[in-house]
C-alpha cells in the first residue's frame, strides 16, 4: 500500500467534489428546510417528553442530519462509478494503484465531506433554530465521525457488490432511507411497532440519532455514547470486511445511467 | 526495453492470445497491427499490468537482471510504464492542468518536477492555451491530446498507445506522432496500435502483425513490404455472383460483394489479373467498383493474414 498514491487519488477526489458540490449543498440545505417547518410540532413532542422550553431543533436536527448523511451514499457510489464512465479507473490502475489505494483515496475525502456536511447542518441550526449542545462537544464530534464512517463504508460496500450505477443509486438511496426510518429520523423510535424497534437496535442510524439527541438534550458525555460508537464501529467494520472480500478493481462497472 | 514471452490469455473457452512473443528495444517504436478482435488491447492490458496472463511473462526495463516482471512487481513496473488506452480517459470536470497533475502525483513526482513536466508536455502537444480549461470543454482533438499527455507525465520507459489517433483531427494526429517520435529518441520503447497504417510508416516504426492470437511476423516496414506485399486487386459486384475461381468474396452493405484476387495471383501483372476478372463477369452481374492497390503495408497484411485490416481501412474504390 503506497500512501503517495492514496494521497494522490484523495487529492483528485477532493478536486472532483469541489468542482461539483451541488449534491453536498443539497444535503445541507434540505435538512435545514425540514427543521424549519417541523420545529413547532417537534417542540410540542419535546414538551410531552418533559423537555419544556426547548427548541424543536434539538429533536429534529439529529434525525434529519443523519438521514441526509445516509442519503449521501449516492455521492460515494457516484465517485466510484464515474471513474469507470470517464475511463479513468483503468488509467489510475495502470499507474500502479491497487484496489486498497483506490478505495482509501476515494473514501477518505468522502468521510471528511460527509462529516463537514453534518457539521454545517448542526452549526447552521444553532444559528437559525437555536439548536444547543448541552453535552460534550467531543462526544458530538465522535458521533458525527462514526456516522460519516458508517455512511462511507456502506457506500463502498454497495460499490463492491453492484455492477451498475443504476443499481447502486437505487440500493444506496433505498437502504439509506430505510435505515433512517428505522433509526428514528422520521418519527421517534418509541412510536414505531415493536418489530421495527427491534430492527432499529442493529442500525447505525438509531444509535447515531439517539446519541446525538442525548448530547443535545441530556448533556451526554463521551462515556455515555460509547455504546453508540461501538455499534457504529461494528457496522463500519462489517461493511469494510465484506467490501474487502468482494471488491475487485478489475471488475467492469457500468458507470452511466 | 519491453520483452513479452509466450503470453497466452483466454476469456472462458475463447483463446485470445496464444504464445505471443515480442520484444521492443529501448528507443524503438513497434506498430502493433491486427484486425479488430485480434487481441491487441488484451496484449497491451497484460503488458501494462491491468490484467494477468494465463501464461507467459512481460518484463520492462533494461537488461534481464534489472528489468521488472510486470505481473509480480506491479508497483515498480507501473513507474516504468505509461498507458493511453483506446477509450478516452480524462477527468471531464478537471482542467487540463489538474488532469496532468493527477498523474504526476500518482507517479510520486514532486511539485517542481510536475510543474516543469506539465509545461513540457503541453508545449509538445500544443495544449498550452488550454491549460486552465476544463477537459469537458475541449475539442475532440484537444481531448485526445490530453489523453495521450497524461500517459507521458512520468517519462515512462515503456509506452503503450492503443489507437491514440482515433477521433483525432489532423493537427492532433501530427502532434501525437511528433511526441511519440521524440519519446523514442529519448530512449522509450513504444508499442503503438493503429488501424491507420500510414502512421506506422510516418513513425519510422517496426511492425508486428498480430493475428489469430499470435504474432505472425515482425520487422521494419520496408522488410515486411519487401517480403510480403504485392499489389492487391479487388472488384465489387452486385447482382448475380460472378465465377471468379480462387477469389475471396466479402459481403458489403447494400447487397454488394467485394472479391479479392487470390494472393498467388498478385505477383502477376495486376492489370492482367483485373482484366481477367472483368472478362468473367456475366449477364446479371453489375460491376460497382474496382480497386488496384500497390504494394504496401496494407497489402502485406492482407497477404500474411488473408484479411484486410478493417472495413474502415479499405481505400475508396474507383467506381467503374
Amino acid at each position: 500500500m503506497s500512501p503517495t498514491r492514496s494521497i494522490a487519488i484523495a487529492r483528485t477526489t477532493a478536486r472532483l467534489v469541489i468542482k461539483d458540490p451541488s449534491v453536498t449543498i443539497i444535503m445541507i440545505v434540505m435538512p435545514l428546510i425540514f427543521v424549519g417547518f417541523l420545529k413547532p410540532s417537534l417542540e410540542a413532542q419535546l414538551q410531552q417528553q418533559g423537555y419544556a422550553g426547548v427548541s424543536g431543533a434539538q429533536a429534529g436536527v439529529p434525525g434529519l442530519a443523519v438521514m441526509f448523511a445516509f442519503l449521501s451514499i449516492q455521492t460515494v457510489c457516484m465517485i466510484f462509478f464515474r471513474e469507470h464512465f470517464w475511463g479513468t479507473w483503468q488509467r489510475v490502475r495502470a499507474a500502479g494503484a491497487t484496489g486498497g489505494e483506490l478505495v482509501i483515496g476515494k473514501a477518505g475525502p468522502l468521510v471528511i465531506v460527509i462529516l463537514a456536511q453534518m457539521a454545517v447542518v448542526f452549526a447552521a441550526s444553532a444559528w437559525l433554530f437555536d439548536y444547543r449542545v448541552t453535552g460534550s462537544m467531543l462526544a458530538l464530534g465522535l458521533l458525527l465521525t462514526g456516522i460519516a464512517l458508517s455512511v462511507v463504508s456502506m457506500g463502498v460496500l454497495v460499490v463492491a457488490l453492484l455492477k451498475t450505477l443504476d443499481q447502486a443509486m437505487v440500493v444506496g438511496n433505498m437502504s439509506g432511507m430505510v435505515m433512517a426510518g428505522f433509526g428514528g429520523a422520521l418519527a421517534p423510535t418509541s412510536t414505531l411497532p415493536a418489530w421495527a424497534q427491534s430492527i432499529a437496535q442493529v442500525t447505525p442510524t438509531y444509535w447515531g440519532i439517539e446519541g446525538l439527541r442525548e448530547v443535545g438534550l441530556d448533556g451526554a458525555q463521551v462515556a455515555d455514547i460509547l455504546p453508540a460508537l461501538g455499534v457504529m464501529g461494528v457496522f463500519t467494520a462489517t461493511c469494510v470486511a465484506i467490501a474487502a472480500m468482494r471488491f475487485q478493481p478489475t471488475d467492469t462497472k457500468v458507470g452511466s445511467t | 526495453m519491453l520483452v513479452i514471452e509466450d503470453v497466452s490469455k483466454s476469456y472462458g473457452q475463447t483463446p485470445v492470445l496464444d504464445g505471443v512473443n515480442l520484444a521492443v528495444p529501448a528507443g524503438r517504436i513497434m506498430g502493433l497491427i491486427g484486425s479488430n478482435g485480434a487481441g491487441k488491447t488484451t496484449l497491451i492490458s497484460i503488458a501494462a499490468g491491468l490484467i494477468t496472463a494465463d501464461a507467459g511473462t512481460v518484463r520492462v526495463g533494461e537488461g534481464r537482471s534489472a528489468s521488472v516482471d510486470v505481473a509480480s512487481d506491479r508497483r515498480r513496473a507501473a513507474g516504468l510504464v505509461g498507458l493511453a488506452p483506446q477509450e478516452l480517459g480524462v477527468y471531464p470536470m478537471l482542467s487540463v492542468r489538474q488532469n496532468l497533475v493527477t498523474f504526476a502525483e500518482l507517479a510520486g513526482m514532486g511539485k517542481r518536477a510536475t510543474r516543469e513536466r506539465v509545461d513540457a508536455v503541453v508545449d509538445a502537444l500544443d495544449l498550452a492555451p488550454q491549460l486552465a480549461q476544463r477537459a469537458d470543454t475541449l475539442s475532440g482533438g484537444q481531448a485526445r491530446r490530453l489523453h495521450t499527455a497524461m500517459a507521458l507525465m512520468h517519462r515512462p520507459a515503456v509506452l503503450f498507445l492503443d489507437e491514440p489517433t482515433v477521433g483525432a483531427d489532423v493537427a492532433a494526429r501530427g502532434a501525437i506522432l511528433d511526441v511519440v517520435k521524440e519519446l523514442a529518441r529519448e530512449g522509450a520503447s513504444v508499442i503503438y496500435t493503429t488501424h491507420y497504417l500510414g502512421e506506422v510508416s510516418d513513425l519510422g516504426a517496426d511492425v508486428a502483425i498480430l493475428h489469430g492470437g499470435s504474432i505472425l511476423l515482425t520487422g521494419s516496414v520496408k522488410e515486411v513490404v519487401d517480403a510480403h506485399a504485392a499489389p492487391s486487386v479487388s472488384v465489387v459486384t452486385a447482382g448475380v455472383p460472378p465465377s471468379l475461381p480462387g477469389w475471396r468474396p466479402s459481403p458489403l452493405e447494400g447487397g454488394h460483394t467485394r472479391w479479392d484476387a487470390p494472393v498467388e495471383s498478385r505477383t502477376a501483372n495486376p492489370t492482367a489479373v483485373l482484366a481477367d476478372a472483368l472478362s468473367r463477369l456475366g449477364a446479371g452481374t453489375t460491376l460497382e467498383a474496382v480497386d488496384v492497390t500497390p504494394a504496401s503495408l496494407e497489402s502485406a497484411f492482407l497477404a500474411v493474414t488473408g484479411q484486410r485490416l478493417s472495413a474502415e481501412e479499405v481505400p475508396d474504390v474507383a467506381h467503374a
